[in-house]
């Protein structure tokens, strides 16, 4: 296994990018810190401790609130913007995304792709490590220069003189390894899994295993959600179609990269028109064949706006794709006889049947041909 | 100052509506032909009838017309993907067996209504299928749509009207005005049809050309093998003179 890691800050702190450069602390008031910038640091502040505490040690921070909802999009939006580099991607919230390379034919490429990706989300240069396992590449990024890559050949060589502080235990467990003498990561691996587990309990067993490079943690893969949707929320009611089909066609845009970047395509689409008093109306359609591009999403949607009657100005349209299925079996203009892509054509005739109905699209075969009578010489 | 309001204009329908929305005619590229392998190519002065844009092929009824387009549809049934018929009420398939069409590749699109015609034709055409044959008319406000779409994709759009509407006319690149010139008799038996080609309107090269052909109509009982799918039929029409400089005179006909 070879596993990459970029090291950002907190995402919490990643929704305030204006404030990069400066000592921000986030959490709730009479409660611990959720995250904390780097500028803090000198003055002893730490994730954990309480914020009355943190406010003492440095009364000049910024302090902000934390956003949950906000951080998951931000989780989801990085997850998605590296997942086509790697076939296991893994994002947390303390602005750490590992991908396993393992397999991957160029993983140079994966790696400048995934500095270049981050620091578009994030607005800061991340820190990369590369090793053979997500703790050893954590702490190789953490070491690693901003924008660099740390590379970590032996994972257990790397680790040995590294702190014990190091090790994912709560205080009162590295406390006893300080008791115990074990203040290094090499002196952690030199005692027995079981002798530890029988100090610190399961995590003592695991502590070792971590020390020694074997790695016993396993990346949880991010998939992408089966469902996605996009939106525009207009400062005026509008009346103009033209406007909407403008709007409608950037949103089919934005979709469909979304989901070229998963390789799926929707299996259902459904458009909603909101309207000021706060009532909506909506068109939906299942298609036969999953849509993935924006001339196939724009085909559809575009066809229901132009016979659309709102009942009255419209202030928000959304599109969402409800159901996604994997479009990775089809390989659009690949087999092009000349034309355009024979499944772009199959799935607008579909789009026809289900406007009209099915009667509308047929293909002549011959049943009857020597008949007089024209309706049975063709099914 | 109203060039630079011109070109602010034409700036801001790029920007909204795409940098193809509006192209200045001395940008545009020129058409590709589509080689038909009938005279009709030659009448083109490309080579072959333009891809992207629509064609028409105009005259009253038994002037030929649909014969020579359901040749040319026969023909792109074994050279596309998909090769449709946007039909308004009229289309018979078996009318097209004689010209061994691949039917795997044909598709009919029944429209009772123009509405249902018009955006069939520029769903289609913006898919990409390689031919439409639009044997219906079709509304003045999907001709914009089924215009650019085609051009976009390459498609080949003809259309067979008797006598076609301004927007129609307008919209068309190429059209051929087809007459009928006289009945051929054999033995006091009728065989054929002679009839005369004239090109009306040429967007894609100099005009004008004119051609006579021969239209045969098949004699005697067939059987079923006749009609199956890939069996080779003679050509029923026959090009008795071909050229851009005018009619000549016809003389034998071959079935």
């Amino acid at each position: 296994m070879r596993v990459c890691c970029g090291l950002t800050s907190h995402l919490e702190l990643a929704r305030r990018p204006d404030l990069y450069g400066r000592p921000v602390i986030i959490g709730h008031w009479d409660e611990h810190v959720v995250a904390a910038s780097e500028e803090t640091l000198p003055f002893g502040v730490t994730p954990g401790m309480a914020l009355r505490q943190a406010e003492h040690l440095c009364p000049q921070a910024t302090f902000v609130l934390p956003d949950e909802e906000a951080v998951v999009r931000i989780r989801e939006l990085i997850a998605s913007a590296l997942y086509d580099l790697a076939p296991v991607v893994e994002v947390r919230d303390e602005g750490v995304a590992w991908l396993d390379l393992s397999g991957v034919v160029r993983p140079g490429e994966s790696i400048r792709e995934t500095r270049r990706r981050l620091l578009q989300a994030i607005g800061r240069e991340p820190r990369l490590g590369l090793a053979p396992g997500p703790f050893s590449a954590r702490l190789a990024a953490a070491r690693a220069r901003p924008g660099r890559l740390m590379q970590v050949r032996d994972a257990g060589e790397f680790l040995s003189p590294l702190s014990y502080r190091e090790l994912p235990l709560d205080v009162e467990q590295l406390e006893r390894l300080d008791l115990l003498g074990l203040r290094t990561l090499g002196a952690v691996a030199a005692i027995g899994p079981r002798e530890l587990e029988s100090q610190l309990g399961r995590d003592g067993r695991h502590a070792v295993l971590l020390a020694r490079g074997l790695e016993p943690d396993e990346l949880a893969p991010w998939r992408p959600p089966l469902y996605t949707s996009g939106h525009r929320q207009f400062g005026d009611p509008v009346e103009d179609r033209e406007a909407l089909l403008f709007v409608a066609r950037a949103l089919c845009g934005d979709l469909a990269g979304e989901l070229g970047l998963r390789g799926a395509g929707a299996k259902h689409v459904r458009v909603r028109l909101l309207f000021e008093s706060a009532d909506e109306e909506k068109k939906e359609s299942l298609v036969r064949h999953p849509l993935s591009s924006q001339a196939e999403l724009f085909g559809l949607i575009s066809a229901w706006i132009k016979e659309w009657r709102p009942s009255a100005p419209i202030t928000e349209l959304w599109i969402e794709l409800p159901v996604l299925e994997g479009a990775g079996r089809r390989q659009l203009r690949l087999w092009a006889g000349g034309d355009g892509s024979s499944e772009e054509v199959t799935a607008a005739m579909e789009r026809l049947q289900e406007r009209f109905g099915e009667e509308v699209v047929h293909r002549p075969m011959p049943a009857l041909v020597s008949s007089p009578i024209p309706t049975e010489r063709f099914a | 100052m109203q060039e630079l309001a011109l070109e602010s204009a034409i700036n801001s329908i790029r920007v909204r509506f795409g940098s193809q929305a509006l192209t200045r005619a001395a940008e545009m590229p020129p058409p590709h032909p589509w080689p038909s392998g009938s005279p009709v190519d030659r009448l083109t002065g490309i080579g072959g009838l333009p891809r992207g844009r629509l064609s028409l092929f105009t005259g009253s009824g038994t002037c030929g017309k649909l014969t020579l387009a359901l040749s040319l549809l026969a023909r792109a049934t074994h050279e596309f993907a998909h090769s449709v018929v946007i039909d308004g009420g009229g289309f018979d398939p078996w009318s097209l067996l004689p010209f061994s069409p691949e039917l795997g590749a044909l598709t009919v699109v029944r429209a009772p209504a123009l509405e249902i015609a018009g955006e069939a034709a520029a769903t289609l055409a913006r898919a990409g299928a390689g031919f439409l044959l639009l044997m219906s008319d079709v509304p003045e406000h999907w001709l914009g749509p089924l215009e650019s779409a085609a051009n976009r994709s390459g498609t080949v759009a003809v259309g067979v009207v008797d006598a076609p509407n301004r927007a129609l006319a307008h919209a068309s690149s190429f059209s051929l005005g087809f007459s009928h010139t006289e009945w051929i008799y054999e033995r006091d038996l009728l065989v054929g049809l002679r009839l005369s080609a004239r090109c009306v309107k040429n967007r894609v090269a100099p005009p004008l050309g004119e051609t006579e052909l021969e239209i045969r109509y098949p004699l005697g009982s067939r059987t079923v093998a006749d009609f199956t799918p890939g069996v080779t039929q003679p050509s029923l029409w026959v090009p008795r003179a071909e050229g851009m400089e005018g009619v000549e005179p016809c003389a034998s006909a071959v079935v």
